[in-house]
């Protein structure tokens, strides 16, 4: 279905020989496994989430888990910050069996440390329900596979449907970056803001960054920038940063006072007119009400350069880990397992009717809402998929440098070149990994 | 400080102790003892000794060296450094200046019984009640765009006033935030401490025909060498230690830069590097060398 390519940095020839490897490996072991009796005992799930909807689906999850393997599930949730921050240590010292955690760099950086299970069986088993590009934004440095994806969701132009309706415009029909500015004009003339953004959070603005150079300077570029290949200093890179100059008139003045549920809000107060971010939050919408939820509607970001279109999107990727130190991690790598088949676990969060993109091929996209249908439009018309900024790259680049650099030149948009220059040296700077 | 008499030389008559006496007491002293090494003097001298290497926290065998490379990186490749910096020694000077003194002079008000000094009492007190943290809560949930006094003025969250968010003042709001609990903080000990001051000595200075300030310059203020001193240790730490109210309000990628919030962002997280460990000595020294300064020449003047 999706024959995408996942924004990675390991060159593929080793990883695939790594998999067959691994895979001729494994295939040994899971003959007997099949003999072994299946794992049994209590297991702790960790959540990365408190929200109402995501866990509504969780919960559904680990019930439907508990009543076909009799094991008992005890549910953990943590706020998602405070759940990101806390990783390390909580990987190793008494982490939950299984707990959600993000495909990318962020989840091959915690393999390498020996935090992560190896879940290459289970990928045995259920492998054909997911396609390639989910396999490999799943195996970690070492040619393994250490996660099982839930669901993704792509970054794309939000707008209300009713809104658009009235006003009288056809976001669909919006092609390029020139459409595009005529159309912001036009909804800054109807006093609406035209283009919702909030970086208060220190990531929000990565998306549009993100955005912005897959499209000026394609998706190769971007994942050589974001890997240290290119400099930020190049060239390439002042134009997306003229480009997002030219946004800014059109955004909300106090970009660096909201967080992204503030943005949100001024979409979903009708006060705005597009607002870029990933589709998850739909399931906000929906809390709010379903009319809300149903007046949702998305489309890709412009082109802005002919020569890429519109082929790359950020699509990142949620799923499931075992973790290595946890109690139980037999029944928690039979957990992953019911996790990520369509017949237990992804029928069971799909039957919630909280909505949910799975990443799973057996989902039946005639089951599909408009707006879910619209995200699959956005994926299907992008050829590569990257992770998200804060997943690509280095974390201890991504939070600390790249996000109060963003920031600041939100303050001071002139300061473009200096920016970048401090940008590259403290890249320069970094220790080695 | 009361003169201590002079004692007749007589020999020191030491209470024996019995053998049950000496495991109590070896228990009472040696745990806390115990615990106080191993909970703040070994990771304080770990952190001192793990920012010169380059770890990620995770494996032991990990650990590299890496000499001075953190602070090289930190003083001329982290330019948030400086802004953090900058953030830091003006809320030192905003306590030093502005919120210690208020509170010393409300402490000094309330000590006269002013009319209404039970009532200033207990409401200049009671955000100290609160901890930081309940504090940023109750600020943010005012200030924020959606807030109650965006709210209050009528205005429409893309048009809300930018309080934490716009550099020309976001600082000061913080600021006054801190010094709401700053001020009945200082106000308290302060407080504490005048009520221990002999009365003779204010009547005897005001016989003397001393002003008011007259008086507390050179009679009460001298008087309570004690408290100036905790009161100075605490101003000095509290601004350099600020971390809660800026972390509840920005969250970890903190708006407005600060030590705290770099230490933060530097040591938690898939990103830890012991840069975070740098920033901590950086902190360290910061706060104890203009203290140890401060006691040293308090000390001397002491001996002489």
């Amino acid at each position: 279905m999706l024959n995408k390519i996942a924004g990675h940095q390991v060159d593929r020839r080793l990883l695939l020989k790594g998999a067959a490897a691994g895979g001729l490996g494994v295939a040994g072991a899971t003959m007997l496994a099949g003999c072994a009796p299946a794992a049994s005992g209590p297991m702790s799930f960790g959540a990365r989430t408190v929200d109402v909807s995501p866990t509504q689906q969780l919960e559904a999850l680990v019930a439907a888990y508990t009543a076909k393997s009799g094991n008992e599930v005890s549910y953990n949730a943590t706020e998602s910050n405070a759940f990101q921050n806390n990783l390390s240590q909580y990987l190793q010292g008494t982490p939950d069996d299984c707990f959600q955690w993000m495909a990318g760099f962020r989840m091959q950086f915690f393999a390498e440390q020996g935090l992560l299970e190896d879940v290459s069986d289970v990928w045995n088993d259920i492998g054909s329900q997911y396609s390639d590009s989910y396999k490999i934004a799943s195996t970690g440095l070492d040619g393994k596979q250490y996660f099982v994806p839930q669901s993704w969701y792509p970054w794309g132009l939000h707008f209300r449907k009713s809104m658009m309706a009235e006003i009288g415009m056809k976001p669909e029909d919006l092609y390029n970056w020139d459409d595009f500015m005529g159309a912001l004009a036009e909804l800054k003339g109807q006093g609406l803001v035209p283009l919702a953004a909030a970086d208060k959070g220190g990531w929000e603005a990565m998306g549009t960054f993100d955005i912005l150079n897959a499209r000026l300077n394609g998706y190769q570029f971007h994942v050589d920038l974001l890997a240290g290949r290119e400099k930020w200093t190049d060239d390439r890179v002042k134009e997306v940063f003229r480009h997002w100059e030219m946004l800014l008139p059109y955004q909300n003045t106090n970009v660096l006072d909201l967080e992204w549920d503030g943005a949100m809000q001024l979409l979903l107060q009708k006060q705005a007119g597009f607002f870029l971010m990933g589709s998850w939050f739909g399931g906000n919408f929906k809390e709010q009400s379903d009319a809300d939820y149903e007046d949702l509607m998305i489309i890709p970001w412009p082109e802005m350069n002919p020569d890429h279109a519109r082929d790359t999107i950020d699509a990142p990727l949620d799923g499931f880990c075992v973790a290595s130190n946890g109690g139980n991690s037999a029944v928690g790598k039979d957990f992953i397992k019911f996790a990520g088949d369509m017949e237990g676990g992804v029928k069971a969060m799909l039957d919630t009717g909280v909505p949910m993109t799975s990443a799973n091929n057996g989902q039946d996209t005639s089951t599909y809402d408009a707006f879910q249908l619209a995200q699959l439009a956005v994926m299907d018309e992008a050829k590569y998929i990257t992770q998200f900024l804060d997943r690509d790259t280095r974390p201890d680049f991504a939070t600390p440098a790249i996000g109060p650099a963003f920031q600041g030149w939100f303050k001071d948009p002139s300061s473009a070149n200096s920016m970048l220059e401090s940008l590259q040296s403290q890249w320069d700077a970094l220790p080695p990994l | 400080m009361a003169t201590m008499t002079d004692r007749p030389k007589k020999s020191v008559r030491r209470r024996s102790f019995s053998g049950r006496d000496k495991v109590t007491l070896s228990f009472f002293i040696g745990i806390p003892t115990f615990l106080h090494l191993a909970l703040v003097w070994f990771p304080a001298f770990a952190t001192i000794l793990l920012s010169f290497t380059y770890w990620t926290g995770i494996r032991i065998e990990d650990i590299k060296w890496a000499g001075l490379d953190n602070y090289e990186n930190i003083f001329f490749n982290t330019p948030i450094f400086w802004d953090a910096l900058r953030v830091n020694v003006i809320w030192l000077f905003w306590f030093a200046l502005i919120a210690t003194p208020l509170g010393i002079l409300l402490a000094y008000q309330i000590d006269r019984e002013i009319r209404g000094h039970k009532f200033y009492q207990t409401a200049f007190y009671l955000p100290v009640v609160l901890s930081l943290a309940v504090i940023g809560v109750i600020w943010n949930f005012l200030l924020r765009p959606d807030g109650f006094v965006n709210g209050a003025l009528g205005l429409p969250i893309s048009e809300s006033v930018s309080f934490f968010g716009d550099d020309r003042y976001n600082i000061w709001v913080i600021l006054i935030i801190a010094s709401w609990r700053h001020i009945g903080y200082i106000m308290l000990l302060y407080l504490a401490g005048l009520k221990a001051v002999d009365m003779a000595l204010r009547e005897a200075a005001s016989i003397d025909g001393a002003t008011e300030w007259q008086t507390f310059r050179k009679v009460v203020f001298p008087a309570m060498k004690p408290v100036n001193i905790i009161v100075i240790v605490i101003t000095v730490v509290e601004s350099l230690r600020a971390f809660d109210l800026i972390y509840i309000i920005y969250g970890g990628s903190g708006g407005l830069p600060i030590l705290g919030v770099l230490v933060f962002q530097n040591i938690a997280g898939e990103g830890a590097s012991m840069k975070g460990a740098a920033y901590a000595v950086i902190l360290f020294l910061l706060s104890i060398v203009p203290i140890i300064a401060y006691l040293r020449q308090q000390f001397k003047e002491d001996v002489k």
